[in-house]
């Protein structure tokens, strides 16, 4: 059917479908000509963006996989990851190892966070991104209790650098400068002036590769089913409350893992707030890639990242060239942030009616056929 | 679940806490101040070195006058560091040191001229214990404040 298409049918479907990446690839080309940065500078922010930022995208396609849209409950796993980091810093385990402990140790963090969440989601079945998303702040509330009045109190906290003066309680910053870029230095390969972390895309790429041979799975195939119908899903003998969990942690560890590969390569995280606001800045990222409520691939993260990124890089600095001021530029990017993600939900939305609106007008055409069919026979 | 399920996990349980305990083995950090300062203990006395120059993974970790403080870091419980030390004919001497590090201490302070003098480690080693902050009991300013449109004011 689709060979029948004119050119202009073909060009409107492909703007259609793909929309907010076409209008992103429009806004960094113009930002980019704008910010007048050199084309190495930008090809090293950027790589180290994608270093940084990847991984914590890579959490939320297995949710969308399983049909739970959105997972803005990856926040639970960020702080899982933070807590751990917490832990590892005070230990005083530094470089690799200590973000090897860090891992391993949010592990049951996430599990427990996840195995909450993904319970919490079926009971709202149908608003999963709105319940993540308030759970989000309910669980930054006990982060804060448990960080602030716990930790030197009951969890013990012994290091000067971490524990607040007055004897417990964290500081507000949290000092990873002995892990700082550990990850990225290890096999760093430098081309042309830009720094490669060959070693953080390893593990990036082993996580693609993860993403890939899970789709294959009994596992993955399930989740895959339940995204399509849940009711035909359970029809077919596939439990899918204990699957649409599964699919939150490992969501959840994933996103604890992408969390401390991102604060390794920062040197040091907010304690309080560092997690607020990386649940909507990765979803952004992966809705401008392409990505929609109900279908995300890999490639949407890459492509996503390297968009949303160069955004971030270039705006204020376009900003400043344009207006003179760069926080006109820091109010672009916030705004363009949020409207991407307005903007694709609105679009999922309209999709998913145009859809049911489709299958209704080709029903009752069905019908109508059918009743006439009957009237001559 | 079948035995051979379980014990598959339990392998993977087991295989994590193994690979922690590793981790905190090899990757417990201790930054280590070198001093080439006069000490005395047990009515002996070890004079500073004219001076020596401290080499840790082959990088420079200080060229220490008489008094003079320099520091590494360093990962793990087996430390290894080279010196080069000049006296005051200008003659040089390069020697390399091994050490075991205790893991409980974070800065450990080494005084080089009673650790090759052959004193003993009480009067070599020391803990450096960071200049005590002031105590307060306020809460640290989370600027959190109220999502709901109000400041960060107390509830009685």
């Amino acid at each position: 059917m689709s060979k029948n298409k004119t050119f202009g049918q073909k060009a409107q479907d492909l703007f259609r479908n793909n929309t907010v990446p076409i209008m992103f690839i429009i806004i960094c080309g113009v930002c980019i000509y704008l910010s007048g940065f050199s084309w190495g500078y930008l090809l090293n922010q950027v790589v180290t963006r994608m270093g940084r930022n990847i991984f914590l995208i890579l959490s939320l396609l297995i949710p969308i996989m399983a049909g739970m849209g959105l997972n803005f409950g990856m926040t639970l796993g960020a702080m899982a990851g933070e807590i751990a980091l917490i832990l590892v810093a005070d230990w005083q385990i530094w470089g690799i190892p200590g973000v090897v402990l860090a891992m391993l140790l949010s592990i049951p963090f996430s599990v427990l966070l996840g195995l909450m969440c993904g319970k919490l989601m079926n009971m709202a079945r149908g608003r999963e991104m709105i319940t993540g998303y308030v759970l989000n702040f309910f669980m930054t509330g006990f982060y804060q209790f448990v960080v602030l009045y716990m930790m030197g109190s009951v969890i013990p906290i012994k290091h000067s650098s971490i524990r607040l003066p007055r004897g417990f309680g964290v500081r507000t910053t949290t000092d990873l400068s002995n892990m700082r870029q550990c990850l990225d230095n290890q096999w760093a390969l430098t081309i042309g002036g830009v720094k490669i972390p060959l070693l953080t895309f390893a593990i990036i790429g082993l996580a693609c590769l993860f993403i890939v041979w899970f789709r294959k799975t009994k596992l993955g195939q399930d989740m895959r089913a339940v995204g399509q119908d849940m009711e035909v899903a359970r029809d077919a003998g596939i439990k899918v409350e204990r699957t649409r969990i599964i699919s939150i942690i490992i969501s959840t560890v994933f996103a604890g893992f992408g969390m401390i590969i991102y604060c390794q390569n920062l040197g040091n995280f907010p304690t309080y707030t560092a997690h607020a606001n990386i649940g909507m800045f990765c979803i952004a990222a992966l809705l401008v890639g392409g990505a929609s409520v109900e279908k995300a691939t890999i490639g949407n993260v890459f492509l996503g990242v390297i968009l949303f990124h160069t955004m971030f890089i270039v705006a204020p600095k376009a900003g400043q060239n344009l207006t003179a001021s760069p926080q006109i530029g820091e109010y672009f990017r916030v705004f363009v942030s949020y409207g991407v993600i307005t903007l694709a939900l609105i679009m999922y939305e309209a999709k998913k009616r145009r859809t049911k609106s489709g299958a209704g007008a080709l029903l009752a055409q069905a019908q109508k056929a059918q009743r006439e069919g009957g009237e001559t026979a | 679940m079948n035995i051979r399920k379980l014990l598959i996990r339990l392998a993977v349980v087991v295989l994590c806490v193994a690979l922690g305990a590793t981790m905190m083995v090899i990757g417990r950090g201790h930054t280590i101040y070198f001093d080439n300062k006069k000490l005395e203990y047990n009515g002996q006395t070890y004079e500073p070195f004219h001076k020596v120059q401290v080499f840790v993974k082959g990088e420079s970790a200080g060229k220490l006058q008489p008094r003079d403080r320099g520091s590494a870091i360093w990962l793990g419980q087996n430390f290894h560091m080279d010196l080069l030390i000049t006296d005051e004919d200008g003659q040089e001497k390069f020697l390399g040191v091994d050490l075991k590090l205790p893991y409980s201490i974070d800065g450990i302070i080494i005084n080089l001229p009673a650790l090759l003098g052959g004193a003993g480690q009480d009067a070599w080693m020391d803990e450096f214990i960071p200049a005590p902050e002031p105590v307060t009991d306020d809460d640290p300013n989370l600027d959190i404040g109220d999502v709901f449109g109000g400041g960060t004011e107390t509830f009685e």
